[in-house]
């Protein structure tokens, strides 16, 4: 066995009470990839932070390129090649993309000043490796956060890194974006390069990883060889027990029609989308990065006004125009961007899982504690959430833990029709089967759904009819039976037309 | 073994200095209120003559009621700084419409009152649906109200403040009316902010404004609601003000603007909106009007009052941000 690049040796760390990480101990050698798996709140994400040097670990030794590391700074750690792309991510809105990616590192003219030709042809040049049509001159504020996740790749890439970590770079990123994540992790490796993958989706870490390594409640549980690890071995280790992960399914029939939008269009990608969406189903969304799901998510809610068309319950005259107005119509969005639509961070758990029911809580405007205490003790078990009271704040929440409070707070107000936009996104599978079988709860009490996921399997699963999206236009319609991954890959990238005449 | 040992130990000690870092940041304006009365106790052993201390807590009182209002505002990420233009509006309207005459002045107040909602309206309404930041929209109101009141005045205010207004001078040892007022105004909005869905909704609309929109509050609605109580706050403080000179003054209520700002930023309310709340801005009151009295009693200038107010507003902000970086 060759020296090891990286060591970390008896690692501990706790965060005011809560004990993240217990003598943890984790080593790479050059140039493999390694998995890193566990439940929300495992403490996977700390334990890179410490790496990078965003915190400092209570205890424990960081040995890196065979020299103990002492005390240093994020920058100091970068520039020793470590490189960090983090699961909230963190780039600044109001610069461009290239801006970005350059961030600290922009390259100069030889007289020392910024030398933009080179900032844009470099940008440009790593954006097509990653095979991303996107202009590096549009400012990060415009971009969604898939876009968003794609531009920190690129900007973990041009810093020539010796080991990159990647803490859930997948969560929203689907078909061939992904293929194209994957050749770049296996050229990287190819050069030596060292990879620390974080990701719920277990598929991925099969696919790519030579070793994994397993944390449970902040302490290792296991490190082992790809090879001598399947599929059901690897759940167990994460969530303790056997999980038999089948997508549930409802045996009841198609209910009413619930929800109709007639050739809707918006400022932004959005091109003419109609669908219809009946009570007690779930409509999957599939599509590429950049197809429009996520603007018609918005669109559907009122969230962005519309320049053509009509959304309405069936059987009603169009009822809203914003987001107030549809969910007092009984229309819910689950947003994709938890951290900057979903989550009120300086806020309690409680605060933040009662806000879109609070009417229905108080009386006379006043809100009846006791119940609003109740609801979220509901919420908590019901979806797992791993909090130190609800009264924490949810910025301190792991990623998934904070996706599991939004999620919440839109299922307590028991909508007619709710739109889930990556509702599993950084969600453990524990946790993910659990809202697979809410979500057919709510078909049985003939609530509609309409779930947009880039995670193929899940769509497939979960879903009773299929829209693919392209270029802001439905490409096509599938039915469960004959969904299938190559069959919406096909739709979401040569779209409707092509795909038919091949 | 003894490493082991020692390494818990270490690990223990972080943990304390988070748990110190939050301490600070919820609680340390309580503790610099209690060291400030330390260091009376010592310097300016006056401070605690009943007397004193009756002064003391009515111009609290008239500073606390202008605050309660700066502080709602602040919650949803404004700032307004229109509330010195609406002391003197309030001045001079309860002097023109009271005219000497005691039976006026509940129409009086009542027309200040309404005056004063107008102007919160339009402070709300420029914020959220012209989108000017708050800063200089109520900045920009400020200048209008002024000019608006020298306008309507010439210069020189005409009319009477009714003398029944001096009712706001009755105290019984030290609780005097404005006292009374401040302290059961904060009862009623520390309840609102804490207790009712409107409070809710306040700090959700500061802390994530997309999200709150998302979540189907009425964002604007709010946002101007805020507004429009910052202004009656005002209106409240400047027959306060009125009631106690009973003439009309020109200069009225000068500063309790900005002191109105500091003792909610001291206090520990973020100018970012959605953190903070009504009890740390009484505290801030407090220190703000203990420093400005201590240094009456010492006999400083009144140059020295405003360097050591900075001091204590750089020093809070500086703190709090520090408690705020965490781990
Ligand atoms: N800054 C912080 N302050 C307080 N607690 C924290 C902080 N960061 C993390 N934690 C807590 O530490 C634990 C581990 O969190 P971490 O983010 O490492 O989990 P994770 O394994 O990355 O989970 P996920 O899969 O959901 O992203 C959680 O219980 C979390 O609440
Ligand atoms: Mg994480």
């Amino acid at each position: 066995m060759s020296k090891p690049i990286l060591e970390m040796r008896g690692i501990s760390k706790s965060f005011a009470g809560v004990q993240a990480l217990k003598n943890v101990s984790f080593r790479c050698q050059a140039g493999l990839v390694y998995g890193l798996v566990g439940e929300n709140g495992a403490g996977k994400s700390t334990l890179m932070k410490i790496l990078a040097g965003v915190y400092k670990a209570d205890a424990g030794d960081i040995i890196y390129k065979g020299m103990p590391r002492l005390s240093a700074s994020t920058g100091e750690i970068i520039a020793s090649g470590i490189s960090i792309i983090y699961q909230e991510l963190a780039l600044v809105p109001q610069m461009s993309v290239a801006e970005n990616i350059f961030l600290g590192r922009e390259p100069r003219t030889s007289m020392g000043l910024l030398d933009l030709g080179r900032l844009y042809a470099r940008s440009d040049e790593l954006l097509s490796r990653l095979g991303v049509a996107l202009d590096t001159r549009s400012l990060v504020s415009q971009l969604t956060i898939a876009q968003q996740q794609l531009v920190e790749i690129a900007k973990a890439l041009s810093q020539d890194a010796d080991l990159i970590v990647m803490d859930e770079p997948s969560a929203i990123l689907a078909g061939s974006e992904l293929d194209q994540l994957f050749d770049i992790i296996a050229a990287l490796k190819a050069q030596g390069v060292t990879i620390i993958y974080i990701s719920h989706r277990l598929e991925e870490v099969f696919r790519i990883a030579d070793e994994v390594t397993v944390l449970k409640d902040g302490e290792v549980v296991d490190s082992r060889p790809i090879g001598q690890l399947n599929r059901h071995t690897l759940v167990r280790l994460m969530v303790g027990r056997s999980l038999d992960e089948i997508f549930p399914q409802t045996d009841h029939e198609q209910g009413d029609l619930a929800l109709i939008a007639d050739d809707i269009a918006t400022d932004t990608i959005l091109d003419g989308v109609s669908l219809r969406l009946h009570a007690g189903e779930i409509l999957g969304i599939a599509g590429m990065v950049g197809s429009g799901r996520t603007e018609l998510a918005r669109a559907l809610f009122g969230a962005d006004p519309l320049t053509r068309g009509e959304v309405r319950l069936a059987g009603a005259t169009p009822q809203w125009k914003t987001p107030s107005q549809a969910i007092r119509a009984g229309v819910a969005l689950v947003p994709e961007d938890r951290k900057s639509q979903g989550l009120f961070t300086a806020l309690s758990v409680r605060i933040n899982v009662t806000i879109p029911i609070l009417s229905r809580l108080s009386r006379l405007g006043i809100v009846r504690r006791q119940t609003e205490e109740q609801v979220v003790e509901d919420a908590r078990q019901r979806l797992s959430i791993v909090m130190t009271s609800p009264e924490q704040e949810t910025q301190y929440l792991s990623g998934g833990n904070q996706q599991k409070v939004v999620l919440a707070k839109w299922l307590e107000t028991a909508p007619a029709v709710i739109i889930l936009d990556e509702p599993t996104r950084g969600v453990d599978v524990g946790a993910k089967f659990e809202i697979y079988k809410l979500m057919r709860q709510l078909n049985d009490r003939g609530i509609a759904i309409i779930m947009i996921s880039s995670e193929l399997p899940e769509v497939i699963g979960m879903s009773d009819r299929i829209l693919v999206m392209n270029d802001g236009r439905v490409a096509g319609e599938l039915l469960r039976e004959n969904a299938d991954e190559e069959r919406i890959i096909e739709l979401a990238t040569l779209g409707g037309a092509e795909a038919q005449s091949a | 073994m003894a490493l082991a040992k020692r390494k818990s130990g270490l690990a223990l000690s972080r943990d304390n200095r988070w748990r110190l870092r939050k301490f600070v940041a919820d609680y340390g304006v309580y503790i610099a209120l209690a060291i400030l009365l330390l260091v009376a106790a010592v310097l300016t052993p006056k401070l605690f003559a009943v007397d004193t201390i009756a002064v003391v807590m009515r111009q609290a009182a008239q500073l606390g009621i202008v605050a309660i209002g700066q502080t709602l505002v602040l919650l949803v990420a404004g700032l307004d700084l229109s509330v010195g233009g609406i002391f003197i509006m309030t001045s001079v309207v309860v002097a023109e419409v009271g005219n000497g005459r005691n039976e006026m002045i509940a129409p009086a107040i009542l027309t200040a009152l309404a005056l004063g909602a107008l102007v919160g309206l339009g402070n709300g309404l420029l914020v959220t649906k012209r989108r000017v930041p708050p800063f200089v929209a109520t900045l920009g109101m400020l200048v209008l109200v002024k000019g608006a009141t020298q306008a309507y005045t010439r210069g020189v205010p005409g009319g009477f403040v009714p003398e029944a207004l001096g009712i706001v001078n009755q105290s019984w040892f030290v609780l005097s009316v404005p006292l009374a007022l401040w302290l059961g105004l904060n009862a009623i909005f520390i309840f609102v902010l804490r207790g009712t869905s409107y409070g809710r909704r306040v700090y959700a609309v500061g802390s994530n404004i997309e999200a709150a929109r998302l979540s189907g509050i009425p964002v604007d609605a709010i946002r101007i609601s805020v507004y429009v109580l910052g202004s009656l706050f005002a209106v409240v403080s400047g027959v306060v003000l009125t009631g106690y000179v009973l003439y009309v003054d020109r200069f009225i209520g000068s500063g309790l603007d900005l002191d109105s700002i500091a003792a909610a930023v001291v206090g520990g309310t973020a100018f970012i909106g959605g953190r903070g709340g009504l009890l740390g801005t009484i505290a801030g009151v407090l220190i703000i009007q203990i420093l400005s009295t201590m240094v009456v009693l010492l006999g400083l200038d009144v140059e020295v009052q405003f360097i050591i107010k900075g001091l204590v507003i750089l020093g809070a902000v500086t703190l709090y941000s520090v408690a705020a970086t965490e781990a």
